[in-house]
């Protein structure tokens, strides 16, 4: 093999280097003095395989010697792996009350080991692992205080929105226009895409379905009815969750870690109301009029369905549509998109706030703002679902 | 090991952001086994450099050699083979916090040696009581304070055994005990482990407490205006680097 293909073998075996020191060696041998000399030679690097402890314990075991030396035989290069092993035999031995001397080694040796031991700190670590009842009580009580936490957020953040009332919230009103464009205008390319494909799909199902009762014209109403009472909100909900709850969250969340929520505090600005106020205004002011384009987006993909399937007139299509929808299905999807945006924005701003420790958990915070408001936002439409059946509407 | 041989070069080194030059034609060299002291103002380009050092940043003109290897203009494979042999502390410790101390040390270690699970616990805590955190294993960064921080940064800078070991601003936010402490460990570890140490910092006890020699950048004239031994610059530097020495305003 020439050299140059061996070259070429040895980048693709590995991206350690390939040092040219033979690997490292270890020498047991006994004195006439009943001794036992440790031999170490070769180089001994992070790099390589290395010899372990545990064969100079069990000679040491089985030969009893009442004294070690360790030597230094031909010692190649050598970096920590050599300080890791001497230190090794050496705690071994001063386990066994055996006297060790190494000074036949590289002073270096020494002196880092010096440095490695010169304060050892005795640390006591969190106690051994509970049981399970106590495991399960700290767990209750843990949610317990979250759940306490989360229904004073909720109380808190009331009576700030009813200082914001008689205007006396303290917030840069600049931020709350900033949020509203983000959390509104920001949103409407996805909410509109989102929306258009749930129209789509909502009419070929419905389609596919009627047409065993050679109903499909009356794909409109499904359509309308579903987007307009329901869909157009609940979809824009769960966008804004991600979209929108992860962010808030997220903001909010490496504010706590990076101390600047402390430091709103020390100015005399409760977090509550300069972060959360304008959060929870702008998400449940813009969620409506995101669900009005939804509804309309979304009623635009029924329609071309329905016109590129059924050859149906795009106008008669609407007509259809105009009176299938009632006003007070309008009116009820608008309420429920209102809805979701608050509880978009108290969840997300509450996982914020909950955030504690370090750059991961912002992470943490912006995926359990977006799971929980999911759920709020699917229990929250059922509610809304049973209201209103006893209402009759 | 050869004392004297330069570990890194630097030739003609321009730096900057878009068309805003910060240093130019920086030349200097720092040799095998020295702390080397980067000093100057704020804001004068000491972190800047040593963003060039690291391949982080590149120059608008000139080069960095390591020994006798270019590392401006290598290959991406060939400057990660340079880097193998340079440890990193970074300013604000920059840890890895969702890891323990222990997996922050171990990660370099796991993914760059052969070494079995066991070995690598024995190395990791070597390292960790080479700076004071044996027994600290098991704990997160955020659980530690900023000397402690500081110190396990450390550690896991020289998790791999490294040839040059690179700080910035050792002290900053750090108390003048516990950045004295810190001071001596970086010698302590240079005398045991044989590192060569470039240190950034405009702390002048830092710069005079291990700085074997000493580069001043100069944020005005956009250069380097003085190197040499950090008692001598106090002593007989330019007015300029005096002042710097003696936290004066420099006169007319």
């Amino acid at each position: 093999m020439t050299s140059r293909v061996r070259e070429a073998f040895r980048r693709i075996a590995g991206r350690r280097p390939v040092t040219a020191s033979p690997g490292a060696t270890v020498e047991l041998r006994r004195a006439d003095d009943a001794s036992l000399r440790v031999r170490l030679g070769g180089g001994w690097r992070l790099a390589e395989r290395l010899p372990r402890v545990d064969e100079v314990e069990r000679e040491l075991d089985r030969t009893r010697a009442p004294r070690v030396t360790i030597e230094d035989a031909g010692l190649g290069a050598w970096d920590s792996a050599l300080v890791v092993f001497v230190g090794g035999v050496l705690d071994r031995c001063r386990a066994r009350g055996v006297p060790v001397d190494a000074r036949g080694l590289p002073p270096e040796v020494g002196r880092l080991l010096a440095v490695a031991q010169e304060a050892p700190v005795a640390v006591e670590r969190a106690a051994p692992r509970p049981g399970v009842l106590e495991r399960t009580g700290v767990a209750v009580l843990e949610r317990y205080a979250r759940l306490r936490a989360a229904v004073a957020f909720i109380g808190e953040t009331a009576l700030a929105l009813g200082r914001f009332g008689g205007r006396r919230a303290r917030f840069r009103s600049q931020d709350l226009w900033l949020l509203v464009q983000q959390s509104g205008a920001g949103a409407l390319p996805i909410v509109a895409l989102v929306n258009f494909l749930v129209g789509i799909i909502l009419a070929f199902v419905g389609i596919t379905q009627l047409r065993f009762f050679g109903a499909e014209a009356f794909v409109a109403d499904i359509v309308g009815i579903a987007i307009v009472r329901d869909m157009g909100a609940l979809i824009t909900g769960i966008t804004l969750s991600g979209r929108s709850g992860g962010a808030f969250a997220a903001q909010i969340a490496s504010m706590k870690i990076t101390q600047e929520i402390d430091a709103l505090r020390t100015f005399g600005f409760p977090p509550v109301e300069f972060l959360v106020v304008p959060r929870i205004l702008a998400l449940t002011a813009m969620t409506p009029f995101l669900t009005l384009f939804a509804d309309a987006t979304g009623v635009l993909g029924g329609a071309v369905v329905a016109t590129t399937m059924l050859q149906q007139p795009l106008s008669g299509y609407m007509r259809r549509t105009a009176l299938a929808v009632t006003a007070g299905d309008l009116v009820g999807g608008l309420v429920k998109g209102a809805t979701y945006g608050l509880l978009i924005a108290l969840t997300a701003t509450l996982r914020g706030m909950q955030a504690e420790g370090s750059a991961a958990r912002v992470g943490d915070a912006a995926t359990q703002a977006v799971v929980t408001a999911i759920v709020a936002i699917i229990a929250a439409c059922g509610v809304y679902q049973y209201v209103f059946f006893l209402l009759g509407w | 090991m050869n004392v004297g041989d330069d570990v890194i070069s630097v030739r003609g080194l321009t730096m900057g952001f878009g068309d805003r030059v910060i240093i130019r034609d920086l030349d200097f060299a720092v040799r095998r086994g020295e702390v080397f002291v980067v000093m100057g103002p704020s804001g004068c380009g000491k972190t800047t450099l040593l963003r060039h050092l690291l391949g982080l940043q590149e120059p608008i003109s000139g080069e960095v050699r390591y020994g006798d290897e270019r590392f401006t203009g290598a290959s991406p494979q060939e400057r990660e083979r340079i880097l193998r042999r340079v440890g990193v502390l970074f300013q604000g410790s920059a840890l890895w916090t969702s890891m323990t101390l222990a997996e922050n040390v171990a990660l370099p270690l796991e993914q760059f040696t052969p070494l079995p699970a066991s070995s690598v616990r024995a190395v990791v805590r070597l390292k960790l009581s080479l700076v004071g955190l044996g027994g600290f294993e098991d704990y997160f960064p955020w659980e530690l304070s900023g000397g402690m921080q500081k110190r396990a940064g450390l550690a896991r800078a020289i998790s791999l055994d490294p040839e040059l070991l690179f700080i910035d601003e050792p002290s900053a936010s750090l108390d003048p005990p516990t950045a004295r402490r810190l001071d001596a460990l970086i010698l302590q570890l240079r005398d045991a482990l044989g590192t060569t140490a470039v240190v950034v910092t405009h702390d002048v006890a830092t710069i005079v407490g291990i700085g074997t020699r000493a580069l001043f950048l100069d944020a005005e004239s956009q250069r380097a205006t003085a190197e040499g031994a950090p008692s001598e610059l106090r002593a007989r530097g330019p007015a300029q680097v005096r002042a710097f020495f003696e936290g004066s305003v420099p006169g007319p």
